[in-house]
């Protein structure tokens, strides 16, 4: 598929050999936001930041995504996240507990055994298994990826949409829309 | 290694992706907030999302790892949207979101 982007455009999303160290520095200060953000976001006593930070942390994302060839993607997760999802929570936030309960019953006890779980157990297979995966995984060769990385998104995914997976596209319209519908009849007022 | 070159390789997207699991893993077992619970939900998603799009770049080349993040994207989405109903919900019932206190069922 010809694509007439411009090669700085190419180079900037394109493989990690050719990208400029400046484009390498804002990909790894987005890795670090999305990180930093999401460890307020489970750590924070107030709901209410922990909402906020969780904003941060989803265009810490959005930005890896774009890094990764993934425009559209980036787009839909800014839109659906930041401008939905987010807002979604922070009026679900006021509704219910905005001027008096806004403090999280997260006590260190509490959080004891959690903590436990993740690090003791969980975090380490799972980070070591990562390792060994990422490097196992045979790597596609740079050219292949940055001529990937610089196809029109959109087209592709509109075609990927209505040819492979007419199904689930289908079946996740469905859903939208009677999650949607339920979710009104669920808050509807007494 | 550079970390700057580690930044743009498969390794970074996959580490990251699996610290914003844990990280969720955590907020769930943790949180007795129902939103807060949601919110950790919301950045397992996220961390599933960050592995289908490192793969289907760094591996596959091709787009069918996007879709299925657009899938997950919608997924979220709509489980937001009920989750938060449900809240509101139980909110009026019980006056108070705290996932303790959802044991109507136990007596």
């Amino acid at each position: 598929m010809d694509v007439d982007f411009p090669r700085e455009i190419h180079d900037a999303i394109g493989d990690g050999a050719i990208m400029e160290n400046g484009m390498k520095l804002v990909l790894l200060l987005a890795q670090v936001m999305t990180l930093v953000s999401a460890l307020v976001v489970v750590l924070h006593p107030n709901i209410l930041y922990a909402t906020i930070f969780l904003l941060f942390s989803f265009l810490g994302v959005a930005v890896m995504f774009v890094f990764a060839g993934a425009d559209f993607l980036a787009g839909a997760q800014v839109i659906v996240y930041v401008g939905g999802v987010t807002i979604l929570v922070l009026f679900a936030i006021m509704l219910t507990q905005w001027l008096y309960e806004a403090k999280l019953k997260t006590t260190l006890m509490k959080g004891l055994i959690p903590f436990i779980v993740v690090m003791g157990a969980l975090g380490p297979i799972l980070i070591k298994e990562t390792l060994k995966l990422s490097d196992s995984v045979s790597a596609t060769p740079p050219e292949k990826m940055g001529e990937f990385a610089a196809l029109a998104k959109t087209q592709l995914i509109g075609q990927a949409l209505l040819g492979n997976y007419l199904l689930p596209f289908e079946a996740i319209t469905i859903l939208l829309l009677g999650a949607l519908v339920g979710a009104v009849w669920l808050a509807r007022p007494e | 290694m550079n970390i700057l070159d580690w930044a743009t390789s498969l390794q970074a997207y996959l580490v990251v992706g699996t610290c914003l699991f844990l990280l969720g893993v955590f907020a769930v077992l943790s949180r007795r907030n129902t939103i807060g619970i949601l919110l950790g939900i919301e950045l397992i998603l996220n961390a599933a999302g960050i592995n289908f799009v490192a793969f289907s770049k760094f591996r596959a080349a091709a787009i069918d790892g996007q879709v299925f993040t657009l899938f997950v994207i919608l997924i979220a989405a709509a489980e937001a949207a009920v989750a938060l109903a449900v809240i509101l919900r139980f909110y009026r019932l019980k006056e108070t979101i705290n996932a303790d206190e959802a044991n109507i069922l136990r007596n």
